[in-house]
């Protein structure tokens, strides 16, 4: 009984999911025109264009994550930093041991 | 474990036996020519410090799990590792502070700089990226073999 009920429950989300998210009436993921998309996406775009000019990388990614977003990845280079020293201070011989 | 006296890694120290080893051998030059290669054309092609990095660090990995850590210690120092990882970070650092005149994170080598400012598309372009790609590899190759030979060594369950 359990699992009939957990089934029927399976399928009801998959069919409201399948409703909800069809692109004609329900929730849109994607931007139908080009007008639309640089409407809302400007920002994507400008990475686009500019980004060889200022930064100089072919790859935009990395004159993203590197340039435009620099700080992001000064914070998850200090993140990375942090958990291997705390990895390699807990690692070591602790005092107690040592006796 | 209170009483009970840690393992010291006695264990760890074998290695995996022939057929691993000549595996790892064989593999392992090719995979630090492709983390390299990931590395140092970050800014050209998809990857970057990061995805290098760990690319080599598997390698070193796999060496200490096949040859053990008996081995694997000959080849790395711990705390040379350590210290070579704070190194990446100070480079990433001081190549982000090459353009403070006009802004943190400024790219002054790519647009008025004495090297690294070659046409788009080739590898000595583009400023401080391959500077700041070099030095986030460094600090993720050495940060993750550092660990990885840290937790064999200093293992405390038994097993």
């Amino acid at each position: 009984m359990k699992q009939e009920i957990a089934f029927l429950s399976l399928l009801f989300i998959l069919g409201s999911l399948l409703l909800i998210a069809n692109p004609h009436y329900g929730l849109k993921f994607a931007f139908n025109s080009t007008h639309e998309w640089l409407t809302y996406r400007y920002t994507d775009n400008y990475y686009i264009t500019h980004g060889l000019k200022d930064v100089g990388g072919n790859n935009i990614v990395t004159d993203i994550v590197f340039d435009y977003r620099g700080y992001d990845t000064i914070g998850e280079a200090t993140v990375l930093f942090t958990a291997i020293a705390g990895a390699v201070a807990l690692l070591r011989p602790w005092r107690r041991d040592e006796k | 474990m209170r009483g009970q006296r840690p393992s010291t890694g006695r264990e760890m120290e074998v290695d995996m036996g022939l057929i691993v080893k000549t595996m790892a051998r064989v593999t392992i030059p090719f995979i630090g020519i492709f983390g390299a290669y990931i590395v140092m054309h970050g800014h050209l092609t998809p990857g970057g410090g990061f995805q290098g990095g760990s690319t080599l660090a598997g390698a070193g990995i796999l060496f200490l799990v096949a040859f053990g850590l008996k081995d694997a210690e000959k080849k790395v120092n711990r705390k040379v590792y350590s210290a070579l990882e704070g190194v990446g970070g100070l480079v990433f650092l001081g190549a982000a502070l090459l353009g403070f005149s006009v802004a943190f994170f400024y790219n002054t080598l790519w647009h008025n700089g004495p090297f690294f400012n070659g046409k788009p598309g080739t590898l000595l372009s583009a400023g401080f990226l391959p500077i700041m790609n070099l030095a986030v590899g460094l600090k993720v190759f050495s940060g993750f073999v550092a660990v990885a030979v840290s937790i064999a060594a200093f293992r405390r369950w038994r097993g």
